[in-house]
């Protein structure tokens, strides 16, 4: 069996989000992380491929620092990695899928595991995607994953308000994966060396067969209106807490 | 490109999701005629359920259909998309239409999707407008494709227009469904329990977010709970780390509260939080980032370490009640 993951290296939450007099965002200086929902999704690629004696392909699409994310995911356990480096202005939920499934073309895997979304962007589309781009099946919100003798997959998906739906499916399938469902393990030192002797390939988009495919174009950016601002309470520590406290208690009545 | 907007209504044990209804409140910002369409097994007491909030129904009806599958549902919609020719197609951001749904809907209708949408219109082709990077900027895109739209919108974007009492017209199409090229087998629903005393009836909810930073500052916030008289919660992250029970989350995929105070205390403010406390009477944000979301939900705000704080405001609560 042969389980690929699809990581994206999003923009930190920490990183100083603006924009330009042009109205472009400014992207200087951002910096980027592995997107939290896709390290459960490696995570869980990792434990299956131990317990199904699975190889793990990481893949990544997108601005040069995913190749620390590949890493990542090689040092916690992946056999190897597939990086094309795609501008983020290019950023378009189908072009990345285009992308992603012609990579995974010839690689032919029997699952691909993703996050149920992107930490920056949140477009939840990619997964489902790049199912319909090779022909497979798709299921999200997945918090369970496993793989019954007769080769079906057993998932649980979650629902809103915390309720929960079985699925069976067949594979080859794509699931997304919703955090919680494993505790992604911290990549040990004597994997971190393994990952350098590892496969890292690099592919360009020129080296794909994609057409011109970008459905959606990002026309503007602007900051979401101010809703009626807290009224803001500033001070030392101590100064602060009685501030809440007598506020809460004369003004709202609530303490 | 007919004016038709069509509307797909979410449901599940013969009950729609009324947030379904502020699809109909979209439509209304495109100008077009709001169509629910309604797929399942018997659709006839879902249709009676919105035929008076809609202008016209369709539903569309087998037995394939009694649970929602993307294959099943994809292959009622999907023809018949491509015949009528609706100028869009809306669903809401959730689990099963939102998030499995449509992308093969527009995957298959040749069409792109724009999801999570807060605001839709026509402006030199369709556009919607979505949160993006943590809710710090809008992007307003625009699709570059023709024909049929594909969008999602966030729950609680929109307002569901109000009744018109009418009863709109209901159309009532079977359609064929290939079950063997329905590649979902859909088992168990299993509901979240439901406990008495949890947090949804709470007066006083402490809730801690990732800013708590580790398990043995939780009890610092446990105290504090404590001290007030609340409740502890949490959002997700504490909640996914195996720290406290998935009873006490709040949020879109936990529980929604109402209590009469809510602190958020290293919370960011991720609508999927928000949408579970946003209608608490009174809600104070701790939080270290200035331009963090849940400031704009809070009636108090503090830009601090919640650490430093905690302190204090306990002893300071403790004073206060004896
Ligand atoms: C489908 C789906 C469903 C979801 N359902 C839910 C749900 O039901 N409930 C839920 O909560 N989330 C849910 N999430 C996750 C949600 O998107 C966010 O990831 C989550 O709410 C973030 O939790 P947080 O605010 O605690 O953490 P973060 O977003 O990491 O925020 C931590 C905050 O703490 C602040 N901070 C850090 N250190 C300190 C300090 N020392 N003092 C003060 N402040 C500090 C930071 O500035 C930051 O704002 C869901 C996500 C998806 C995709």
């Amino acid at each position: 069996m042969r389980i690929a993951v699809l990581m994206k290296a999003v923009v930190e939450p920490e990183s100083r989000i603006g924009l330009g007099s042009d109205g472009e965002v400014q992207c200087a200086n951002f910096r980027y992380e592995l997107n939290e929902y896709d390290l459960y999704a490696v995570e869980e690629a990792i434990r299956m491929a131990e317990l199904y004696d699975a190889e793990v392909t990481v893949v990544s699409a997108g601005p040069e620092e995913a190749v620390q994310s590949l890493r990542k995911g090689l040092a916690m356990g992946a056999t190897d990695a597939i990086f094309v480096p795609v501008e983020e202005s290019m950023g378009d939920a189908f072009l990345s899928a285009e992308v992603l499934a012609d990579v995974l073309k010839p690689v032919q895997p029997d699952l691909i595991l993703s996050g149920v979304e992107s930490n920056d962007l949140g477009g939840s589309q990619v997964g489902v995607l790049v199912a319909e781009q090779l022909g497979y099946v798709a299921a999200t919100m997945v918090i369970s994953v496993k793989v019954g003798n007769d080769g079906v997959l057993n998932v649980r998906r979650e629902l809103e308000g915390g309720n929960f739906v079985d699925v069976d499916l067949p594979m080859p399938a794509v699931l997304t994966i919703q955090t919680g469902l494993n505790e992604p393990r911290y990549p040990s030192l004597k994997g971190i060396m393994a990952a350098k002797r590892k496969d890292l390939v690099r592919l360009e988009l020129s080296d794909l067969d994609i057409g011109d495919s970008q459905l959606v174009e990002t026309i503007e950016y602007s900051y979401p209106p101010r809703r009626e601002r807290a009224q803001m309470i500033e001070g030392s520590s101590e100064a602060i807490a009685s501030e809440l406290v007598s506020l809460l208690r004369a003004k709202d009545k609530v303490l | 490109m007919s004016r038709e907007v069509w509307c797909i209504v979410e449901h599940r044990g013969g009950e729609v999701d009324n947030d379904s209804l502020q699809l109909f409140g979209a439509v209304h910002r495109l100008d077009g005629e709001a169509v629910a369409v309604v797929c399942g097994d018997e659709v006839a007491g879902l249709a009676e359920q919105i035929s008076g909030e809609c202008d016209r129904v369709i539903s569309l009806s087998s037995s394939a259909l009694a649970s929602f599958t993307p294959d099943g549902y994809a292959q009622a919609i999907v023809p018949l998309a491509l015949e009528r020719q609706p100028s869009a197609i809306l669903t809401l951001h959730s689990h099963f239409l939102g998030r499995d749904l449509a992308p093969v809907l527009a995957s298959r209708l040749g069409t792109g999707l724009i999801s999570d949408c807060i605001d839709v219109e026509w402006r030199a082709g369709f556009v919607g407008k979505r949160l993006v990077y943590r809710r710090k900027l809008i992007a307003t895109q625009r699709s570059i494709v023709p024909g049929i739209q594909v969008a999602t919108c966030q729950r609680g974007a929109f307002e569901a227009p109000e009744s018109s009492g009418l009863d709109a017209a209901v159309e009532m199409l079977s359609v064929e469904i290939d079950v063997d090229a329905v590649r979902w087998k859909v088992g168990e629903f299993d509901e979240a329990e439901v406990v008495v005393g949890d947090i949804t009836e709470a007066d006083v909810i402490v809730a801690a977010g990732r800013g708590v930073g580790s398990k043995e500052n939780l009890d610092s916030v446990q105290r504090l709970a404590k001290a007030i008289g609340g409740t502890l919660a949490a959002s997700r992250p504490l909640v996914d780390h195996g720290w406290l029970s998935r009873g006490l989350q709040v949020g879109s995929s936990g529980k929604t509260v109402r209590p009469r105070l809510y602190l958020a205390l290293g919370i960011s403010g991720a609508i999927q939080h928000v949408v579970g406390m946003r209608d608490s009477d009174v809600i104070v944000a701790i939080n270290k980032d200035p331009r963090a979301p849940i400031f704009e939900y809070a009636d108090y705000g503090i830009v601090a370490d919640l650490m430093e704080i905690i302190g204090p405001l306990t002893d300071e609560v403790e004073a206060l009640r004896g």
